[in-house]
């Protein structure tokens, strides 16, 4: 009964991941030439995927708990608790994005025999980082409103939706972005 | 106010720039097997998909065992009956969702042209194996982060999720390509 009830809570969820991930998976096969022609780029993709899920899961249980704790609901939404969430996420984004990018190029330096554009890979990366986080965060701020108006528990539902859109969305952002700076520069 | 975003910044870095590293790692191994994913671009759709299941499980896991400790129905020992329920358990989800997501992903990719060097059972097999090995190094990666930081009188919520992340991102990226090799060689 036990291992019942674990399969019917997390079945329902761990599919809808998937289907995110498939989602996101596709649209990874679809950068495939964009992946040849711009050396270095496949390798910043499992990095920048795993910092927006870590960032916007982790903005996601703090606004829960802060609902817990009764400093924001659905009245009370724009304070200052939310304003330092935002740009502390914000900043960070922008941090690690950069420490990707340049981690990225060094990488493809030393262990591959390519010569990435340095300021191309490591542009492509931050501005991915930086646009993923904004809507983003701007995401994770209505699912919060929409949890807290109908009473839901917010931590049940913010981390997998989060993970499941964030895979999405992240991956848009770095074909996007790829596709802007490959014809800018 | 108790969030400041200074705060949140101290505290997410070095975490997450730890996280970043292992990932462009787990980035080097996609770039070094670049020949690979171009003769079979399935492995790209794949492979977001393996790493956010694996990833799911294994914060599952943890979570359940993280909420068992701290309200005192497991226990501190490897022998505990209700952890080996929860491990078998995460290994019957895993069974089910590669399965439903092989077959899923095996006919989006051939409905979208994606060129096919593939049969269904040699590619559900693929993802079935890469699954289960990972889920069971997953699952012991979460016992022992959830119990170890338990011990030390830190919250296993704070932790288990991220480092089972990334360091499910990586073994499945590396499993992947392994039994890939065995298979098609």
């Amino acid at each position: 009964m036990f291992a019942k009830e674990m399969l019917k809570q997390s079945l329902p969820l761990l599919i809808f991941c998937g289907i995110g991930g498939i989602i996101a998976g596709r649209t990874l096969g679809g950068m495939i030439y964009l992946l040849n022609d711009i050396p270095g780029l496949i390798v910043v993709i499992p990095a920048i995927i795993a910092l927006r899920g870590n960032i916007s899961t982790t903005f996601g249980s703090r606004l829960g708990s802060a609902y817990h704790l009764g400093l924001i609901d659905s009245k009370n939404m724009w304070n200052d608790e939310l304003k330092q969430n935002i740009i502390g996420s914000l900043i960070l984004s922008f941090l690690i994005s950069s420490i990707v990018g340049i981690l990225a190029y060094i990488t493809t330096i030393l262990f591959f025999d390519l010569n990435p554009n340095p300021i191309k890979i490591i542009i492509i990366v931050i501005f991915a980082g930086i646009l993923s986080s904004l809507i983003l965060t701007a995401l994770t701020i209505f699912i919060i409103y929409m949890v807290f108006k109908r009473g839901y528990d917010p931590d049940n539902i913010t981390g997998p939706a989060l993970a499941t859109f964030g895979d999405i969305i992240t991956m848009f952002c770095i074909f996007g972005s790829a596709v802007i700076i490959e014809v800018l520069l | 106010m108790i969030y400041n975003w200074k705060k949140i910044v101290r505290y997410g870095l070095p975490l997450l720039t730890l996280c970043v590293l292992i990932e462009i790692f787990a980035g080097s191994i996609l770039q070094g097997n670049q020949n690979v994913i171009f003769k079979l671009p399935i492995l790209l759709i794949s492979f977001p998909v393996i790493n956010s299941v694996g990833g799911n499980i294994g914060s599952i896991l943890g979570a359940r065992l993280a909420s068992g400790l701290h309200v005192g129905n497991i226990r501190l020992d490897i022998k505990d009956k209700k952890m080996h329920e929860n491990f078998i358990t995460s290994r019957l989800l895993g069974l089910i969702t590669y399965a439903f997501l092989a077959i899923l992903i095996y006919y989006l990719a051939s409905f979208s042209n994606i060129s096919m060097d593939i049969g269904l059972m040699e590619f559900i097999f693929i993802l079935l194996a890469v699954g289960l090995i990972l889920i069971c190094i997953v699952s012991v990666v979460s016992i022992i982060t959830a119990f170890l930081s338990f011990r030390r009188g830190l919250d296993p919520d704070d932790f288990v999720a991220p480092i089972v992340t990334t360091i499910s991102d990586t073994v499945g990226i590396i499993l992947l390509f392994f039994i890939v090799g065995v298979v098609i060689i």
